[in-house]
């Protein structure tokens, strides 16, 4: 019953393991592209989805070109469904495609190859207005604003660029793209995103701001394009007056609403830098302070001081770089790698960078270190202005260290690494050495099938061959099994012997051959077998199964008549050689 | 005489299997000194043609492809250079010279993108970075017959049950170390950009939007390929199409 079960379940296995193999390549292939609307606004997006019939083992379709839109893939879906037997296979793949401009347009057939051909979908038409102007900025559930610090800059100068996105109601999922053109605005972040609550019009709003500053790169007059914010509105369905405890257990009913706000375009006029620039000058533009000090005003010749100018501001900081001080012949430098410090205050980046060098005097003497000038341009002012130090007096001292010192010192001087400089760099040269160029190989499945097998093969040999070992030991039916036929062989052999020089008697003979047959049987079957007789012997046999139980009853009977009514020595020989046959027989029986 | 035959048979048809006789293995070293020598007397255009040639041959060998790369950076073409420094990665992982000289050209790259940072399994398998394939086949091959020699000694004493299950344990582990080897190599295909500079594009088309320029020497790892394209991936977010012959993997 339950076999029959298990067939049928077999069957139905195999047919629905084996079924799609066949019916896919039965079944014709069919391409279709589908919108969810083909008249939408600036504020909608559009689901593109095609669907291919008839097979899921496809590349993704080509779309056409579509410049006009923001594609991106929605992942796919595929479905198997069985109708009367017939089984019909799908994929389709779903896209989303945001428009950029306004105007009818047309989704060019997406191109699919499958099965060695190339399919294509029908064009669609697809018609996008400006949004409606039902709702003003008043009213509306969600709506974006982006401003600009000044409609004026200088190249290099800092501007702030504010993108506030303002809505009613829950949103989620919010994806912003803001499209600046890198070759003309270079641009850095300024802080996380800032989120409050706003009033307008006795309407409250939760308003996210984030700003960015912008440095222009180029002069011109130039239009920033409209920020995008992608985002889901979640409209409330649920009745407030409802006061189902479950509803509120299980959450609100809401409505997920997607939705694509745009900014309005803002436009920004870049003037070049004026003509009259200081020498030095390097694009840093700014408001800028310079200021310097040195570790100690005096000190001896071979002593270490620190000469730290730091220089902070509003602007480009970060790019403000100072040679070392024209120095050389009277002190040894060593300049430090110059530390940066950015902070954002009030909506605008500063910063701060440190440069720090040692000086190690060379020579006795009174020194003025000579002023840092740092040349920059301040966009408030529309000038140009150079931030300068004051020159630093040192005195210089020579050496009160005698030789005697420093040799004492010299320990301590050890302890301090020597610094050691770079001097150029360059790739470790080629090996050469012969041994190292060996063939690599890739090894066969052969030879790791050897490798990894073999131990695995000896193992179960070795195990087979300890079992064996070891049942040897205890298993007293399993021990007199196994030498049952060895030692029946052997004892027949020397019957053999005696039959053939004429020594043995009939009845000596019928009662040996009988008792080595009965032990044979007993070794076989774990019994007594010389107390056992021919009946029993039958028995026992037809209950392991052994086919020959009969044969054996009947040597046996012979052999007990030979006991008692002895015959020609004929009959002997002829009943020797059926006992070797028998006990052959039964061996390969048992 | 029976047992003998077969003992022959059997040896002939491992040593048939386990030794490979490389009969070209003396042409090839020379071919490799007169490779160096060329490197050596600063003619590096032939001595890269000569290890090129070698490469072209079925030669696999890690310090083969390192001194290629040597010659490529001598003769400026951080590209090549440093695409054969990564080839030279996947067989001689630790070695120091071929880590810094890999180091030197990436900085003489204009893009100087270094090799991305291990995976999560990776970095479970740390020491698997540390060999090679070849090697931790032979270190599991290792593990696997001193582990069946202690399953059967176990037989006859039970007291090496410990050996036993720490056997097992590094056994197993040798094994995952294969295939995570096996994984990277399949998932995180190094590419090195070949050619001055490429536009990586949004689609498979000439006229798909640009996304971003690399430039010779650049490492990306590719992530996809559909006919002449390969999809080159920088970090999560900056991925596009390169047309195949403009890189390297």
């Amino acid at each position: 019953m339950f076999s029959g079960k298990i067939k049928k379940i077999v069957c139905l296995f195999l047919f629905l393991a084996l079924n799609p193999v066949s019916q896919s390549f039965g079944q014709d292939i069919s391409v279709t592209a589908t919108v969810d609307k083909n008249r939408l606004t600036l504020e909608d997006v559009l689901q593109l989805s095609i669907i291919i019939q008839g097979t899921q083992n496809t590349p993704p379709p080509e779309l056409s070109s579509l410049p006009d839109f923001r594609v991106v893939s929605a992942g796919t879906s595929s479905s198997t469904q069985y109708i009367n037997t017939q089984r019909s296979v799908s994929i389709t793949y779903n896209y989303r495609l945001t428009p950029m401009n306004t105007g009818t347009f047309v989704i060019g057939p997406a191109r699919v190859r499958a099965n060695g051909k190339t399919y294509s979908t029908q064009p669609i038409t697809i018609a996008v207005q400006k949004p409606s102007n039902r709702e003003t900025a008043g009213n509306r559930t969600a709506f974006v604003v982006t401003t600009l610090s000044s409609n004026k800059a200088y190249v290099g100068e800092q501007l702030v660029y504010t993108f506030r996105v303002f809505h009613r109601i829950d949103a989620k999922n919010l994806n912003l793209s803001l499209p600046f053109d890198k070759t003309r605005f270079h641009k850095e972040e300024l802080g996380e995103p800032k989120s409050y609550n706003k009033i307008i019009n006795g309407l409250q709003y939760h308003v996210q701001e984030l700003s960015l500053a912008l440095f222009p790169l180029k002069k011109g007059q130039y239009e920033i394009p409209s920020s995008i914010i992608e985002l889901d509105l979640i409209h409330s369905t649920q009745n407030r007056s409802s006061r189902d405890p479950f509803s509120q257990f299980f959450g609100r009913r809401t409505r997920a609403e997607h939705k694509v706000l745009r900014s309005q375009p803002l436009s920004i006029e870049v003037l070049p830098l004026p003509d009259g620039a200081p020498e030095g000058f390097e694009n840093i533009i700014g408001q800028f302070n310079i200021s310097a000090e040195l570790g100690k005003n005096d000190l001896e010749v071979g002593d270490t001081t620190t000469l730290t100018l730091t220089v902070s501001g509003k602007g480009n900081v970060r790019d403000i770089s100072f040679e070392e001080p024209a120095l050389k012949g009277y002190f040894k430098i060593y300049p430090d790698k110059p530390e940066f410090h950015q902070t954002i205050r009030n909506n605008e980046i500063m910063g701060e960078k440190v440069f720090k060098f040692a000086l190690v005097p060379l020579e006795a003497g009174s020194r003025t270190l000579p002023k840092f000038s740092l040349p920059f341009f301040d966009p408030g002012k529309a000038q140009y202005r150079v931030a300068q130090t004051p020159p630093i007096p040192l005195n210089i001292k020579p050496s009160a260290t005698k030789e005697k010192l420093n040799l004492v010192q010299s320990r301590q001087q050890d302890a301090q690494a020597p610094e050691i400089e770079i001097l150029g760099r360059d790739i470790f040269p080629i090996y050469t050495e012969l041994d190292k160029f060996q063939n690599a190989r890739s090894h066969s499945s052969a030879f790791l099938g050897i490798s990894f097998g073999s131990p695995v093969i000896l193992f179960i040999l070795s195990a087979f061959i300890i079992k064996q070992q070891k049942r040897m030991k205890y298993d007293v039916a399993f021990y007199r099994r196994r030498n049952a036929y060895k030692n029946a062989n052997q004892r027949l052999k020397k019957m053999s012997a005696l039959e053939h020089s004429g020594l043995s008697a009939p009845k000596e003979f019928g009662r040996e051959l009988s008792e080595i047959l009965r032990e044979y049987i007993g070794n076989k079957l774990n019994l007594q077998g010389k107390a056992i007789t021919a009946e029993e012997v039958e028995i026992r046999l037809k209950e392991a199964d052994y086919e020959s139980a009969e044969v054996t009853r009947k040597l046996l009977e012979r052999c007990e008549t030979l006991q008692f009514a002895p015959t020609t020595r004929g009959s002997t020989k002829e009943l020797l050689g059926e006992s070797e046959n028998l006990i052959k027989l039964l061996e390969k029986q048992s | 005489m029976k047992y003998s035959n077969g003992f022959s048979l059997f040896l002939f048809f491992v040593l048939t299997i386990f030794t490979s006789l490389p009969t070209d293995a003396s042409e090839y070293l020379k071919e490799i000194v007169r490779a160096n020598d060329l490197y050596s007397e600063k003619r590096y255009a032939q001595s890269a043609q000569a290890y090129e040639s070698l490469i072209n041959k079925g030669v696999r060998n890690g310090y083969l492809y390192y001194n290629l790369a040597n010659t490529y950076i001598r003769m400026g073409k951080t590209g090549p250079a440093v695409l054969n420094y990564i080839h030279a990665r996947k067989w001689i992982p630790r070695d120091e010279n071929l880590e810094a000289n890999l180091k030197f050209a990436i900085q003489q790259t204009q893009d100087k993108i270094e090799p991305p940072a291990p995976g999560t399994l990776s970095t479970l398998f740390f020491w698997s970075n540390d060999f090679n394939l070849n090697e931790l086949i032979y270190l599991a091959i290792g593990l696997n017959f001193v582990f069946w020699v202690s399953l059967a000694l176990w037989l006859y004493f039970p007291s090496l049950k410990i050996i036993r299950n720490a056997l097992f344990c590094f056994l197993l582990l040798s094994f995952f170390s294969i295939g995570v080897k096996l994984k990277n190599e399949s998932d995180f295909k190094l590419g090195v950009v070949l050619v001055k500079s490429v536009e990586v594009k949004s689609g498979r088309a000439e006229d798909a939007v640009t996304l971003f320029q690399l430039h010779e020497g650049a490492l990306v790892t590719v992530t996809d390929k559909y006919e002449n394209w390969l999809e080159v991936r920088l970090n999560d977010e900056q991925k596009g199409w390169v047309p195949k012959n403009s890189m390297g993997t």
